[in-house]
This record gives structure tokens, C-alpha cells and sequence, in this order.
């Protein structure tokens, strides 16, 4: 794994901005036992602190692995799960298809309307390794089906969905 | 200080037309900066904010694009945009809404809707109609993309709307579009 070499620092990182090449780069399963694990974790907690938004993936402070940070408790008037931190996160399934216009803060000042599901079931494992599955819905399955995407080198322009061409594709 | 031209192309469309528009823009040295192309029906159609070079204006863009555009047929409109319209910025912050309006096809139906939208304060921001369904009975539909300024009522808006599917005989739905970002 390409783990970068700061690891004694622990601080919120700077969030990394498209065309960043970390941000359309694959990503490596962890080992919870790896203790560089708990680093990334940390700087990814610092960093969601510091941070407008309610969920983070590693690729964004240019760490190429699969973990994603998520609270949506950070926005007025939404609870969900409260703070998770997923390792090797993967959506079982997920149903309630739903155009929503998404922004990222990996792309700033731009939105798009994106195809989501209003229910997603997440599986993946806690920072101590145990296997963890949440049934997650509204604007918290939004945010975890985004970071998922993050750990895939996907943006939300992978995803646009045009209203008109695709509500009026014709028979040719 | 830069400057922008808004051009505008229309022509029976066909393979090609782009690609004429685009090497001829960049061979005068404009940059294209925005651009919405679509057809419609058998007619291609674009609108292009381009950044003029120093040098050239808008009108004289026109004239020397006509080399790249008369083959194809196409008819280019060009004029000089004021840079406050033209330079980039955030989208505001204001409530966006959706309205899907359809019904059977007959004249009025977009001049009735949309100055129901303005008399609320709605501004329109995205706008596709087509007529679909089979010859004889065709449908005509609609959905706007509409940008509520904080002050107005988006329920008021709704209610209205609601108001007008006797006359118009249309049937619709005014839905807030929900923006999350992540």
C-alpha cells in the first residue's frame, strides 16, 4: 500500500481539489491491523472537523485506500448513524432511485444532477476490524453512496444525468 | 479586461457541424467557454460564449467564421456579451424546484405556466418542450428548471400552478429539486 511517510503528524489535511490525479486513482483494501491505519483515520476525522462537510474518503487528502469517514450529524437536522468510519466499504444494495442535485468539496462552486438511491445497505469493517452493516437512507445513504464512490476514482461528473436527453431519448 | 460574443448556430444538422464551428473558432483565437447544443427535431442548434482575441470583434467574428459555416448550411448569429454576464461565478444559493407539465397539445400552454412562474417570482433557469406521443393525439410536455428567489413562495407557486390544470387541461408536478453537497 502507498501509504504516505507523515504518519506521526496528526492534523487536518488539506482536502485535494479535481484535476488532483489522487482523486481518479484506485484504491487498496486495509488491514485494520496495520497501524497506519489508525493515522489515516485520524487524519481523516481532523480533517472532516475542519471541514464544511459531513463525510470524507481518503482519496481526498491523497491517501489511496479504502476508508471513508461519514456524519451527517454535522448537518442541522440530520442524525443517521452519527459518526462512521468504514474500512473496505462496499453497498450490498440499494433501492429508491432519485435525481438529486450533488455537489462535491473536491469540486467546489459546481453541482450536477446525479442518479442515487434513497436506500443503501453498507457493509465493511470498523476501525477494530469487526464486521459492520448499515441500512442507511436519505441524505445519509447520499453521502455514503458519494465517498463510495471517491475509493472507485469516481466524481459526481461521472454520474450526470440529463434530465431532458434522457427523460426524452426517442425510439430511433 | 476580457470580452466575450455570444454565437448563436443553427442548420439542417449532419455529421460534422461541430467540429467546422470548433476548428474555425479556434483558428480565429477565440476561446470557447460555455457551450448548450441539442437538435431539435432534423435542426441542429447551438449557443456558444466564446472569449474573444484581442483585436476582433463580435461582428467581425461572423463574417470571418463564414468560411467554416456557409458549406454546412448554417445560419451564425453573433453579438458582444457585457463581461459581468459572462465572467465566471457560483451559482447563487437559491432553492431550486422542478415542474413537469404535459398534457394534449394546444397553443398557450408554456405562455400561461411560465407567466404564473414570474408572477411568483420564479425564475426560470432550464427549459425543455417536446411534443411526443402518437400523431393523431399528440402530447405536449414540458419540464422547467426554476430558481425560487428567497423572498417568494414556493407553496404559492404550487398552488397556482395547481389552479391552472382545469383550463390547460394538463396535468403536472412542482417538486423541490434537493441539493446535498458531500
Amino acid at each position: 500500500m502507498g501509504f504516505c511517510d507523515n504518519l506521526l503528524i496528526v492534523a487536518a489535511q488539506p482536502i485535494l481539489l479535481y484535476p488532483d490525479p489522487a482523486l481518479k486513482a484506485k484504491t487498496a483494501r486495509v488491514d485494520p491491523a496495520n497501524p497506519e491505519v489508525a493515522a489515516i483515520v485520524q487524519d481523516m476525522l481532523d480533517t472532516l472537523k475542519a471541514s464544511p462537510g459531513v463525510a470524507l474518503a481518503a482519496p481526498q487528502i491523497g491517501r489511496l485506500v479504502q476508508i471513508i469517514v461519514v456524519d451527517v450529524s454535522r448537518k442541522k437536522g440530520e442524525q443517521g448513524h452519527g459518526l462512521v468510519v468504514l474500512l473496505n466499504p462496499h453497498i450490498l444494495q440499494q433501492d429508491g432511485p432519485r435525481i438529486i442535485r450533488e455537489g462535491c468539496l473536491s469540486l467546489p462552486d459546481y453541482t450536477g444532477n446525479v442518479l442515487r438511491y434513497e436506500r443503501t445497505l453498507v457493509q465493511g469493517l470498523s476501525p477494530d476490524g469487526l464486521p459492520v452493516t448499515l441500512a442507511t437512507s436519505g441524505f445519509e445513504a447520499l453521502a455514503f453512496q458519494h465517498e463510495l464512490d471517491h475509493l472507485d476514482g469516481r466524481l459526481f461528473l461521472d454520474r450526470i444525468e440529463s434530465l431532458s436527453t434522457d427523460l426524452f431519448r426517442r425510439k430511433s | 479586461m476580457n470580452r466575450y460574443a455570444m454565437l448563436t448556430a443553427f442548420g439542417q444538422d449532419r455529421p460534422g457541424i461541430v467540429a467546422a464551428l470548433a476548428e474555425g473558432l479556434f483558428e480565429l483565437g477565440c476561446n470557447i467557454e460555455d457551450t448548450c447544443m441539442t437538435r431539435l427535431r432534423g435542426e441542429f442548434t447551438m449557443m456558444v460564449m466564446v472569449r474573444l482575441p484581442d483585436g476582433l470583434s463580435a461582428d467581425q467574428l461572423a463574417s470571418r467564421l463564414t468560411p467554416h459555416t456557409s458549406p454546412l448550411g448554417l445560419t451564425v448569429l453573433c453579438r458582444e456579451v457585457p463581461a459581468r454576464a459572462a465572467e465566471r461565478g457560483s451559482e447563487p444559493d437559491a432553492p431550486v424546484f422542478m415542474l413537469s407539465v404535459y398534457g394534449a397539445d394546444h397553443p398557450g400552454i408554456v405562455a400561461k405556466i411560465a407567466r404564473v412562474v414570474a408572477d411568483h417570482g420564479g425564475n426560470i433557469t432550464d427549459m425543455n418542450t417536446r411534443v411526443i406521443g402518437a400523431e393523431d393525439r399528440p402530447v405536449y410536455t414540458m419540464i422547467l428548471e426554476v430558481q425560487m428567489r428567497a423572498e417568494s413562495q414556493p407553496a404559492a407557486l404550487g398552488h397556482a400552478l395547481d389552479g391552472l390544470k382545469p383550463s390547460l387541461g394538463v396535468d403536472l408536478t412542482f417538486r423541490p429539486l434537493e441539493q446535498v453537497r458531500l
